[in-house]
């Protein structure tokens, strides 16, 4: 069985006296352990496309199923639990939290989960030292490296063990150096057995993929002919 | 997440930014403080009015004529002598007073209050001698030219405890000094220290004619019900002066404890007023909050977006952030309550009423500084729970 299936998604932005259809009849599915690219220019719906796999936000169209649950039908609280349990993200702009340590960023998801505090620093310390950031435990964000703050932002994805981890550019903010070493982070997560979806307009990136889907104005555009 | 968890959050996030947080607190601080400050004040001015009434004895009856005084009073000393007759009256005296010059040999002199009265004085206006002895009963019957000075009085003629046994005059008389009292203080309307105590029957005799009597002061014994015994001296003064069931009486009996308990309504109010205002500067400090927490929440938009995408509910977010303001709010009460203690005492020290602790004011002002947390705290926190995660990782 897949682990997400999308059934002719939509996603339409109602501004008031217009509509923006963001997303129009996008099919798709995703198996385990599979490494997929999702490739388009900007404005193309990527984002959009991120939020609804992400469970950040809803289709207003179609079906949207991930590990066996039919995501449109769930409540703001159920949506929370699913990226709690089920996503781990990684952003362009790392999106780590402002003035807390990496061991304390990395814990943050655990936080949410409900593991008692020192249950959380265990895993949070022994992830970081698996992805070699074990000297940079107690550092904050803006005392790390772009690479830095990528790597620990990818550890905090990875440390609840989810299902999925949904990255968007990753290697966006990034000079190339640093990016082809996150890159061969996820091709080692995905060697390990990770199931990966990798958001980005750079067909370099989405070449570390098994597969990928173009994108484009809101459509796919020859999604499965990659595969 | 556990309160314990939140509450770590909080605290953290609070150290980051001390300067701001302290600011924010510094309303709150205030507000608490000037509750705690003004209510101690109140009741600090309410003790020191009761007190003072106290000191006037709370056993007190004072019987006087309605409508007029002096000589045309209809109050006599027969009345007097017979209430003493009163079950449950422990003291009765009667009190004619005057306006005199009081000379020393040295010829020092002061006008003053020339109060002739009986020996039950010093137990009925609660006085105590500090020198010599008062007026004697053999004294008051015999009608003596002896006289007992109020502290101020003496003061005022140079007159120390050595003035015992010299001679004053009073209007132009020799009168005998045998006492001196100790001073009372001021109850505020009056100076209860500057006058001169006299036999009743001397006064009647020198200065002032006719039968009547200014006031009777009744001082009831322990035990007995203040309201019994001033219904039985009603009674027998009804039947004294001929007075029938339905007619208006001619006297009027005034009760001290009526007066200890208007005062201290009077003082009650004085106090929840003081803290009203008070609350206005906790309410202020309240806003104080609101506004920090309503511009932390939009600086922190991105930082609530990237939590919710980490898997926090819409509950977290508002426990966070409401906890957040309760902290603030909560630590600034008990530093106020602190803050109001230190300003009391030192008030209570200054004004001489000593230092007044009262839990009661501390458990409701810390109270309502949690409550300030909760009321301005919540619609900030409801803002960042609602923030749309899509969005709020969008925001730059």
């Amino acid at each position: 069985m897949s682990l997400l299936r999308l059934e002719h998604i939509g996603r339409t932005y109602d501004m008031g006296h217009v509509q923006v259809q963001a997303l129009h009849d996008v099919s798709m599915s995703v198996e385990r352990g599979e490494m997929v690219a999702i490739l388009g220019p900007s404005g193309s719906g990527k984002t959009t496309m991120m939020s609804i796999i992400g469970c950040l936000d809803r289709p207003t169209q179609g079906r949207y199923e991930l590990d066996g649950t039919d995501v449109g039908s769930l409540n703001d609280g159920a949506l929370a639990r699913i990226r709690s349990r089920t996503i781990g993200f990684v952003f362009q702009s790392y999106n780590l939290l402002p003035g807390t340590s990496a061991v304390d960023n990395v814990a943050t998801p655990l936080l949410y989960q409900g593991v008692p505090r020192r249950e959380r620093v265990k895993r949070a310390t022994a992830e970081l030292e698996r992805l070699g950031l074990g000297h940079r435990l107690r550092h904050e964000p803006t005392e790390l490296s772009g690479g830095e703050q990528q790597r620990v932002a990818l550890a905090r994805a990875l440390v609840t063990q989810p299902a999925l981890v949904l990255a968007d550019e990753p290697t966006g903010n990034l000079a190339v150096h640093q990016g082809l070493e996150v890159l061969k982070l996820f091709q080692d997560l995905h060697d390990a057995g990770h199931t990966i979806i990798l958001i980005t307009h750079n067909p370099e990136v989405a070449a570390v993929a098994q597969r990928s889907v173009h994108l484009l104005d809101g459509a796919v555009v020859d999604g499965e002919l990659a595969a | 997440m556990s309160a314990i968890e939140l509450i770590r959050l909080a605290l953290s996030r609070l150290r980051r930014g001390r300067v701001r947080a302290a600011l924010t607190m510094l309303g709150v601080i205030i507000g608490v403080a000037s509750v705690v400050g003004l209510v101690s004040v109140g009741r600090g001015t309410t003790a020191r009015i009761t007190d003072q009434l106290s000191s006037l004895g709370t056993n007190l009856l004072t019987i006087s004529p309605s409508g007029g005084g002096g000589s045309t009073s209809t109050l006599t000393l027969d009345d007097a002598t017979a209430i003493a007759a009163v079950p449950g009256v422990a003291a009765v005296a009667p009190e004619i007073q005057t306006q005199a010059v009081v000379a020393t040999s040295t010829s020092n002199t002061t006008t003053t209050s020339v109060v002739g009265t009986s020996a039950d004085y010093l137990t009925v206006r609660a006085y105590e001698v500090w020198q010599g002895t008062f007026l004697s009963r053999i004294a008051v019957d015999q009608g003596l030219r002896q006289v007992v000075l109020g502290a101020t009085v003496a003061t005022d003629l140079g007159l120390g405890a050595e003035a015992v046994g010299s001679q004053v005059t009073i209007g132009g008389l020799p009168f005998e000094v045998i006492g001196i009292l100790q001073p009372k203080g001021g109850a505020g309307f009056a100076n209860p220290d500057d006058e001169v105590l006299v036999p009743v029957g001397v006064v009647r005799k020198y200065f002032v004619g006719g039968t009547g009597i200014r006031t009777v002061g009744v001082s009831v014994a322990d035990g007995y019900d203040m309201q019994a015994a001033r219904d039985s001296i009603a009674e027998l003064l009804r039947v004294r002066h001929g007075i029938g069931t339905t007619d208006t009486d001619d006297f009027q009996i005034f009760d001290q404890t009526q007066l200890l308990a208007a005062a201290s309504t009077i003082s009650g109010t004085l106090t929840l007023l003081l803290g009203g205002i008070a609350s206005i500067a906790l309410i202020v400090g309240g806003i104080g909050i609101m506004n920090i927490m309503l511009v932390s929440v939009r600086e922190r938009t991105r930082e609530i977006g990237i939590r919710k995408a980490l898997g926090a509910r819409g509950r977290d977010i508002l426990s966070q952030f409401l906890i957040e303001a309760l902290t603030l709010s909560l630590i600034g009460g008990l530093i106020g309550v602190l803050l109001g203690l230190v300003v009391s005492a030192v008030i209570g020290r200054i004004a001489g009423w000593g230092f007044i602790f009262d839990p009661n004011t501390i458990a409701v002002a810390t109270m309502f500084s949690l409550a300030v947390g909760i009321v301005f705290g919540v619609w900030p926190a409801r803002q960042a729970a609602r923030l749309d995660p899509v969005i709020a990782l969008r925001y730059e």
